[in-house]
């Protein structure tokens, strides 16, 4: 047997993805967690994950927006894979989702004041119950603190004081706080991360407890971790006829999938008709990257003939 | 098929039975000449002695000719036929005919194995059917015992000594010489044996119990994912193809880890089940072949009763 099979050579979680992240329809109230992006298909994502999850709920739904025009904000909600524009539309025509202007909560002092927003958010939390809302969800951009507006230097302060009223006991409402990595710089962004619970991340597509996968963004893709068999196969070809309609490079991050059968791999390389009706040819242009192929698997694609699959490239790990 | 056609397709594939190095030399060397002077890819796979015997026969034309340590190349017999077939498509025949002398490693196997390599002569003449090739297999007839020279003599369409070439009268057809290799039953597994049974959803339980069993009888961690991976697939086979659910023995014998796959319901085809290089689109052979890959030996028991599969991998001494 070839050496090294079953060594351990898996790159680092990526960047922004920490291990104690919390799946978006994992939260409950209380939470008052970060979404730190930098790929707004993510960001979309999660928050279209979010909304969606709260409007099931009878939750009402606060979005803070730092752009003037609400609807410019539901357009780019709308675009979300599996979000229905028409259901966004009929939220905020019922007032079931809001999307207010940041903007408004200068306009009564004339400056940002950290507890007199906390308290106007309790305000609206409370209004909310009364209209008979089962809870809250409320998300926030936060950009706006860049800009110099009087009363936004300190806006750890005000992160502080939102994480201790949303988590009061009792509480019956959860926020979003979502912070653009590429306006923040490091020091300042580790400093606002750590005022939040944890970091929200993406849902899972699946998780029996045998296969979790997970959609990534940078580059698009899926990450598999655990065993992928003849039980786990139908989630990953239903994963994977799921993000048919992306073409160019698709990442499969498998640096995590510690066991892989042979058809399970022909499905992943395209070897295999995935289950699609037109098989794998009906994706001529979509380019396989390969993060993180584990030795075994590269073992098994050798065995199987699949080591040079047109279409299919793998990814060098970083030294 | 016409006579013909038969002819035509069929591998010039010959077994050289000699009783002293100098007879070896005297076939083998001018058989290699011949292939360098007429511009084929000479490859020579044997032993340290019949390399030496062969250096000095050819002389200067021995730098045309590559020499492959045979230790190395016969570790088992599917692995060896997946280094022919990797070989010869990559770097063999493009550059023209191929004409290979092999010298197959008979010393220290065990009657298993032996029947195994015997199955592989046999096989050869399928997987290199058509091909530009030419194999003479080197048998010292001083040394081997006469049953494994009789059966060199039913694998070998011909025969070569110092007289020259000649059909094979015992030559057995591979197919028959296959069913022949599977027609001795398989011992049932020690009543100590590990037992357990499974089904669709059931893999990742049984694949934790292969590795409890593989670290209990001191398979090398290196190849416990080998092992689970080729009798997951064998698993897998009798979940998606076979019956749906079957029983799993484990035990060690013989410096052996053995595992049993049963499938109590459905029979498995067995013409040549992975033991030829996969080719799109046969997916029950493209698994088989890699079970093969994975494990030292692969024994396939099956009829209209049901199938056994049983897999060797070797235990460090």
């Amino acid at each position: 047997m070839p050496p090294g099979i079953g060594d351990d050579a898996r790159p680092a979680a990526p960047a922004g993805v920490p291990a104690d992240a919390v799946a978006v329809g994992a939260m409950r109230f209380g939470d008052h967690l970060c979404l730190t992006y930098d790929n707004e298909d993510e960001r979309r994502a999660i928050l279209a994950a979010y909304i969606r999850d709260g409007l099931r709920a009878s939750h009402k739904i606060i979005y803070l927006a730092d752009e003037d025009d609400p609807a410019a904000v539901l357009n780019r909600l709308a675009r979300a894979p599996g979000t229905a524009p028409a259901a966004l539309a009929e939220a905020v025509r019922a007032g079931h989702l809001v999307v207010r202007p940041i903007i408004e909560a200068f306009l009564a002092t004339g400056r940002f004041d950290p507890a007199e927003t906390v308290n106007l958010l309790r305000t609206e939390i409370d209004v909310a119950l009364v209209q008979g809302y089962d809870g809250v969800r409320i998300t926030g951009e936060t950009s706006f603190s860049l800009r110099g507006w009087p009363g936004t230097e300190d806006f750890g302060a005000f992160e502080h004081l939102c994480g201790e009223a949303i988590g009061a006991p009792g509480s019956r409402a959860m926020v979003i706080c979502q912070y653009d990595r590429r306006w923040f710089d490091a020091a300042q962004l580790r400093e606002l991360e750590g005022c939040h619970g944890a970091q929200v991340r993406v849902d899972d597509l699946h998780d029996d407890g045998v296969l979790r996968i997970t959609p990534i963004f940078t580059p698009p893709g899926l990450r598999l971790t655990g065993a992928l068999d003849e039980s786990t196969l139908p989630a990953v070809r239903r994963a994977l006829a799921a993000s048919g309609a992306r073409s160019g490079h698709f990442c499969l991050d498998l640096g995590d999938l510690e066991f892989c059968d042979l058809t399970g791999l022909g499905v992943l390389l395209g070897a295999l008709p995935d289950g699609r009706a037109e098989g794998p040819a009906a994706l001529p242009h979509r380019q396989i990257v390969l993060r993180g192929l584990p030795d075994y698997l590269a073992l098994m694609m050798r065995i199987a003939g699949w080591e040079s699959m047109p279409g299919v490239h793998l990814e060098r790990a970083a030294p | 098929m016409t006579t013909g056609t038969r002819a035509a397709l069929a591998l010039p594939h010959r077994a050289l039975l000699h009783s002293t190095p100098a007879e070896f030399a005297r076939a083998a060397v001018p058989y290699l000449a011949e292939g360098v002077g007429a511009g084929e890819v000479a490859v020579v796979i044997a032993g340290p002695d019949a390399t030496e015997l062969i250096h000095e026969g050819l002389g200067a034309a021995a730098h045309g000719v590559e020499f492959i340590a045979a230790a190395g190349w016969f570790t088992t017999p599917v692995a060896a036929l997946a280094s022919y077939d990797e070989r010869a498509r990559q770097d063999w025949w493009p550059r023209g005919r191929l004409r290979l002398l092999a010298e197959p490693v008979w010393a220290g196997r065990s009657a298993l194995e032996v029947r195994e390599w015997l199955r592989h002569e046999a096989l050869l003449n399928v997987a290199l059917a058509g091909s530009p090739t030419t194999l003479l297999c080197a048998y010292d007839a001083a040394d081997l015992p006469p049953a494994l020279l009789a059966h060199a003599a039913r694998t070998h369409p011909e025969l070569v000594d110092e007289d020259g070439i000649r059909p094979s009268h015992g030559y057995v057809e591979p197919a028959d010489f296959y069913a022949e290799c599977n027609a001795e039953p398989l011992a049932p597994p020690p009543i100590t044996a590990a037992r357990r049974i499974f089904g669709a959803g059931e893999l990742p339980g049984l694949r934790a119990f292969l590795t409890r069993e593989a670290a209990r009888h001191g398979l090398p961690a290196a190849d416990t994912l080998p092992f689970v991976l080729a009798v997951n697939e064998v698993a897998t086979m009798v979940i998606r193809d076979g019956g749906g659910h079957g029983a799993l023995w484990v035990w060690a014998a013989d410096g052996e880890l053995v595992a049993d796959v049963t499938d109590p319901n459905r029979g498995m085809p067995d013409r040549f089940l992975g033991q030829l290089p996969p080719r799109p689109p046969h997916q029950a052979d493209a698994a088989m072949w890699a079970v093969r890959r994975l494990c030292h030996i692969v024994e396939v028991r099956s009829n209209s009763m049901g199938t056994r599969v049983r897999l060797h991998l070797r235990l460090p001494a």
